[in-house]
């Protein structure tokens, strides 16, 4: 058994383009087009590359944090992961099986959670659900009915287990969309933003699970677009962007990354564009991101410093006199948001 | 939450495995279609509501005293005409009932987001389709029963044949009918759109098939195509077993048209799913709303 639960090998994934969101290299004129296929009546379609050769070793037993922005390819990941998606090229193995050739040795050894909520049946019971689930994933009668009543108890849906999904409310949806990835015991579990949409406590609460089910041997690969869950239950973490894995190491060694840098934050009143142009202009000051808290006229302003002792007196100096009004300023250590922004050029919610 | 100690699979997989994930498939789908209450509606009174217009359409045009009539039973060899209605818009409804349920069971579940959850699993991917259509099948032979009766004592029409050919045709008529729903389902997951497939499939029923008039009525040329249709037999085949007490003799040729129209609308069905799951594994059309 090979100590890896996941490996991917150069994995690319290329879909047909609609217009204009080609790859360059495949976006080609007609007039281009006839140069180049002079024999040919139509031209190859233009393609999108998703996923542009993605590389990732996952050690057994470990919590994998797979994060990026929207559209940087970890969705599409996943599911060639999981054999939703077939690779255009490249391999990967899931377990030692191939996700191509043994593709149902892969679903056998997999729990999977992608679209949470949307991905049981909200006409049926939760405990109708998970018995229908523990019958796709050929766990024997009998094994099964004591299964589900563990599953039902562990996920506290014992009061409700009989009660049709659509009065549950998405906290206790995802329980169940858990305790169906969990049924046959899989040895590894590909999570996708599992606690999107959870009220704070239900999301604490999963995680605590999480983190109890790496301690019992489950190898877990998780999305998220929490970088502080990321932070707190990954022991590794490979950031994704444009479809390629840009940096991959323990949460500690990507924030060493930027360690010499630091991180000045400013919450700002009257905001206007043409600040971060002049903030942005100052020598030393790099990667500048800008959030507006809640309704009220409130920006959190995050940037990065070569040394704050310089910056800050120029940071002032241009805030001031444009009706602009500094009501806090901090620097602090770098977080893993902070990692990411470096590395990418932009927040994780962008 | 309490914690438990190893990771040791608990799937068995085999051949019963397999069995019992298609029952499964069975029980859920069963349990969804109760928990709707248009069934209800759906097995009462749309079969005596759909073919109404047609009946009184036919009696206002075989005259005050049904002379009429006369001329009907010179084309098609029958008097109870209510009945020869009444069989002909039941295997319309049939046809229509599995090409929205069963032709969009694979659609609704990617609209209600668990095809994907379905998909991840193990389970054979066939098993998903032939699962659907074992409840959607009970529930039309509920709502054969059901409108036989409300045809027997509301209009007093008179089957003279047998209810045991009738079943039969019924039966034979399974792999031809579900055959073109399995290759509809495929086709409306990649076309994402089942509307304008049901209509212009429907639509060639029932012009060709003879619902609601004998065959000899079209053109020569409409004939020709109407021979194409296993939809044609199944009309004819239940007519004849149920109207008529012609025996097994008088629906033998439909019987075997059936079967040959039935072992060929399964290969195709099965052969366009298989395409359609090795297309959506490149394409991601199973993930796509």
């Amino acid at each position: 058994m090979s100590e890896f639960a996941i490996e991917a090998r150069q994995l690319i994934k290329k879909f047909p383009a609609r217009a204009g969101t080609g790859d360059k290299a495949t976006e080609t004129s007609p007039k281009e087009k006839r140069r180049l296929f002079p024999f040919r009546k139509r031209a190859p379609k233009p393609m999108f590359t998703a996923v542009a050769g993605v590389d990732l070793q996952i050690r057994r037993g470990e919590i994998f944090g797979l994060l990026g922005p929207n559209g940087a390819g970890k969705s599409t990941t996943i599911r060639m992961l999981c054999t939703l998606l077939e690779p255009t090229s490249g391999s990967a193995t899931v377990n030692d099986f191939d996700i191509v050739k043994q593709a149902n040795d892969v679903r056998r050894s997999l729990g999977t959670v992608l679209a949470g909520e949307r991905s049981i049946y909200w006409k049926l019971t939760g405990r109708e659900n998970l018995e229908y689930f523990a019958a796709l994933y050929h766990i024997p009668p009998a094994v099964a009915k004591k299964r589900v009543d563990e599953l039902i108890e562990r996920m506290e849906l014992k009061d409700r287990a009989n009660e049709l999904v659509e009065k549950y409310s998405t906290g206790m949806r995802q329980r169940v969309a858990i305790s169906k990835a969990l049924l046959a015991r899989p040895p590894i579990l590909l999570l996708d933003e599992p606690t999107l949409g959870l009220d704070p406590q239900a999301a604490r609460n999963l995680r605590e699970l999480i983190a109890q089910l790496k301690q019992e041997g489950h190898t877990i690969l998780l999305t998220t677009h929490y970088m502080e869950e990321a932070d707190l239950l990954s022991d590794r973490i490979g950031i994704i962007d444009t479809g390629k894995v840009i940096a991959l190491d323990t949460p500690e060694g990507l924030k060493r990354r930027i360690d010499q840098k630091e991180i000045i934050r400013l919450e700002l009143s009257g905001w206007h564009d043409d600040l971060a142009e002049k903030l942005r202009n100052i020598s030393g000051i790099e990667n500048l991101t800008t959030h507006q808290q809640g309704e009220a006229d409130l920006w959190e302003v995050n940037m990065q410093a070569q040394n704050s002792r310089t910056a800050i007196p120029r940071i002032v100096e241009n805030i001031s006199g444009n009706g602009t009004r500094l009501v806090n300023m901090n620097i602090v250590k770098p977080s893993l948001e902070d990692v990411f922004i470096h590395l990418t050029g932009k927040a994780l919610r962008d | 939450m309490r914690s438990e100690m190893s990771v040791q699979s608990l799937a068995a997989p085999g051949f019963f495995s397999d069995l019992q994930a298609f029952w499964a498939v069975v029980r859920r789908e069963w349990t969804i279609f109760v928990r709707y209450p248009s069934w209800i509606i759906a097995l009462f009174i749309w079969p005596v509501i759909f073919p109404m217009g047609y009946i009184l359409t036919a009696r206002a045009l075989s005259g005050v005293n049904g002379t009429g009539l006369a001329t009907f039973k010179q084309t098609t060899g029958l008097n109870e005409y209510v009945g020869y209605i009444a069989v002909g818009t039941m295997v319309w409804m049939w046809q229509n009932i599995v090409l929205w349920s069963v032709g969009g069971s694979l659609r609704n579940e990617q609209m209600r987001g668990t095809l994907e959850s379905n998909w991840l699993s193990p389970t054979w991917r066939f098993s998903y389709l032939l699962g659907s259509s074992v409840p959607q099948f009970i529930s039309m032979l509920m709502l054969m029963a059901i409108a036989t009766l409300e045809y027997i004592f509301l209009f007093n029409v008179k089957f003279e044949g047998s209810l045991w050919l009738s079943l039969l045709v019924v039966l034979v008529a399974i792999p031809s009918v579900y055959g073109l729903g399995f290759a509809f389902a495929s086709l409306v997951i990649t076309m994402k759109e089942s509307n304008a497939f049901v209509f212009l499939v429907r639509g060639i029923v029932m012009v060709f098939c003879g619902i609601t008039y004998p065959i000899a009525m079209l053109p020569d040329w409409m004939q020709s195509v109407s021979k194409w249709l296993p939809q044609t037999y199944i009309i004819h085949g239940m007519r004849t077993a149920a109207l008529t007490n012609e025996g097994i003799s008088g629906i033998a040729f439909d019987l075997q048209m059936l079967m040959v129209f039935g072992i060929i609308w399964l290969i195709i069905g099965y052969l366009l799913f298989n395409r359609m799951e090795r297309r959506a594994r490149k394409t991601g059309a199973i993930g796509q709303y």
